[in-house]
């Protein structure tokens, strides 16, 4: 703490150095520079070496200290590690699918609505948002669980005898993740809606479409690059997931990010534990790279809308 | 938007109920959770069961009279106000240089800064644990707060970014022009106009810091933080104590967003797109 206040400080001097000595002059190369240093020590000391050296770590025998690929050569072919690497590329992949299966719709719908039909919705979703993922998923324990509100009521209906087993499933895992991540399907997607011209709605009822029509040859198409978009973002938010697998899985539906935690604290296995977050840190920025495109094709669309 | 909706033609009526009939499932979808847990905070049941059988505020009780969570409450104050406020000086000050400096490889400069945020938590955790292991500072305070300022950071340089941006440049270059150094800029002409943001900022980032439960996990070796405790919980058995910190937790999130909210008029909301 001290020696960040230190940096804080030494931030502080570096500014009065780089004021220039009378007037500011705007074309000066360096100009705030300064400002950026105290943030740029701490990020590299905290968060730049600790990832370039775990980078480094898994590349390293543990024993003899000597540079090895055996770390990564074990993932690709131990059946524990792949199962698991397929199991999280599948479960993202479901939840994907269903935050944009369910997304969309309700995205689509609140554009319909009336203004404040709009601020309502938006005000469930931001706050659904904010609340922590621990207290969204804690209560799909209780909704659930096999005395949960949801078995309580198919049971009282007559639908099932027994319980269904929702939690420590994927089945459980899913739904938990598709709530917790829906917002981010949700939020991005409704800007993207509400910038599609409303005038071209009106055009193309003139021209005799339906409504349907619209939606399918105007509309859609419009959106389509923010779904994907979308899309993309939910499925490396996946990728990455640990505390709803970790809670509603039980342990018995471990992703990556569940694996990655007993690699270092059940059986220290640091270096295939950094191997395996090199792994998973590659996949997501090569994906936050067609993230970042899609979106600017959405900009792009929505510019010639 | 909707104002220029014409009306509907009869044809597609069914098609618009069905419409309204999923768009309100999946906002109710969204909602359960906190529909489900609040009430349940009150319920005078030893388990947990819904709807709740009476009135009581036994778990809040349970969790005021608890030394063990009062301490990881403390915890989760000290480590959220301390991480949040040097995250909002960091990134301040980083934020300023990135929108008025001229030095050359900015964009890439804020793509380092914001990384934090892209990036799934449990690799920054994984990182930071190894690193701290081998510096043989793992579990150390001090360490905590630091791993708490690089999830917290990236997101006061953006929203701090979007303020300064919006902030007329003329009105800096007056005071330059006055003769006011950019310290004397910076605090006395700068900091008052966009107070709001930087409050706004400071809250989210203490409400990131609060939230906070991977990279705390790893990191906080034997030290308790709210979260942290909630999910060893969680883990291993269901306790009702849980719903009344979890009510004191969404009402916590949802005053302080809104606090933000109102403060950057709505700007904080957009910014919440990209919490990861």
């Amino acid at each position: 703490m001290t020696d960040l206040q230190t940096a804080a400080e030494a931030g502080t001097v570096g500014i009065e150095r780089d004021r220039p000595a009378q007037r500011p002059r705007r074309r000066d190369k360096v100009f705030g520079f300064g400002f950026v240093v105290p943030l740029l020590a701490f990020i590299t000391l905290a968060f730049n070496l600790p990832l370039l050296l775990t980078a480094a770590w898994s590349l390293v025998d543990p024993v003899s200290g000597s540079l090895t690929i055996a770390h990564y050569v074990e993932f690709a072919t131990s059946s524990i590690y792949w199962t698991v690497i397929a199991r999280t590329a599948r479960v993202a992949f479901i939840v994907s699918v269903l935050c944009a299966v369910i997304g969309y719709p309700l995205a689509y719908w609140m554009t319909l609505l009336s203004r404040r039909g709009q601020v309502i919705a938006l005000a469930i979703i931001v706050t659904s948002f904010w609340v922590s993922i621990l207290v969204r998923t804690y209560a799909w324990i209780v909704v659930l669980g096999n005395a949960g509100l949801v078995n309580r009521a198919l049971q009282y209906l007559g639908v099932i005898d027994r319980p269904i087993e929702f939690l420590y499933g994927e089945l459980g895992v899913i739904i938990g993740m598709v709530n917790v991540l829906l917002p981010f399907m949700l939020l991005p997607l409704y800007a993207a809606m509400r910038q599609v011209d409303p005038r071209l709605r009106a055009v193309a009822y003139t021209l005799g479409a339906s409504q349907g029509e619209f939606f399918r040859r105007v509309f859609f198409p419009l959106s389509l690059p923010a779904l994907s978009a979308s899309f993309v973002l939910v499925f490396i938010l996946s990728l990455g997931f640990y505390i709803t697998p970790a809670i509603l899985g039980g342990g018995r539906v471990p992703l990556i990010a569940n694996m990655l935690d007993i690699l270092i604290n059940r059986f220290p296995r640091w270096n295939l534990a950094s191997a395996m977050s090199v792994v998973l840190l590659v996949l997501t920025l090569v994906l936050y790279g067609v993230y970042q495109r899609l979106r600017s094709r959405r900009g792009a669309a929505s510019g010639q809308g | 938007m909707s104002s220029e909706r014409l009306p509907i033609q009869g044809g597609s009526r069914v098609a618009s109920s069905a419409l309204a009939v999923t768009g309100s499932a999946v906002l109710a979808f969204l909602a359960l959770p906190i529909i489900i847990v609040v009430p349940m905070s009150f319920s005078s049941a030893e388990s947990l069961r819904f709807p709740p059988p009476g009135f009581s505020l036994r778990w809040y009780e349970a969790f005021f009279g608890d030394p063990q969570w009062l301490e990881a409450a403390v915890n989760s104050l000290v480590i959220g106000v301390t991480s949040s406020s040097l995250a909002l000086i960091l990134g301040t000050l980083a934020a300023y240089g990135l929108v008025r400096g001229t030095f050359l490889g900015r964009s890439a400069l804020e793509a380092n800064f914001i990384m934090p945020m892209v990036i799934p938590p449990v690799i920054i955790a994984v990182a930071l644990y190894i690193f701290f292991a081998k510096l043989s500072i793992l579990g150390a305070y001090w360490a905590l707060i630091v791993a708490h300022i690089v999830v917290a950071t990236p997101y006061v340089v953006l929203l701090m970014s979007l303020a300064i941006r919006a902030f007329d440049i003329r009105v800096e270059q007056v005071a330059l022009t006055l003769g006011a150094s950019h310290m004397q800029m910076l605090t006395r002409v700068l900091l008052p106009n966009i107070l709001p943001n930087a409050t706004a900022a400071w809250l989210f980032a203490f409400v990131i810091s609060f939230d906070e439960v991977v990279v705390t996990l790893f990191v906080a070796g034997t030290h308790f933080t709210v979260p942290k405790r909630m999910f060893n919980q969680l883990v291993l058995q269901i306790n009702p104590t849980i719903t009344a910190i979890a009510t004191l937790l969404i009402a916590f999130s949802i005053i302080a967003v809104a606090i933000g909210a109102w403060l950057t008029k709505g700007a904080g909301l957009q910014s919440g797109e990209e919490k990861g």
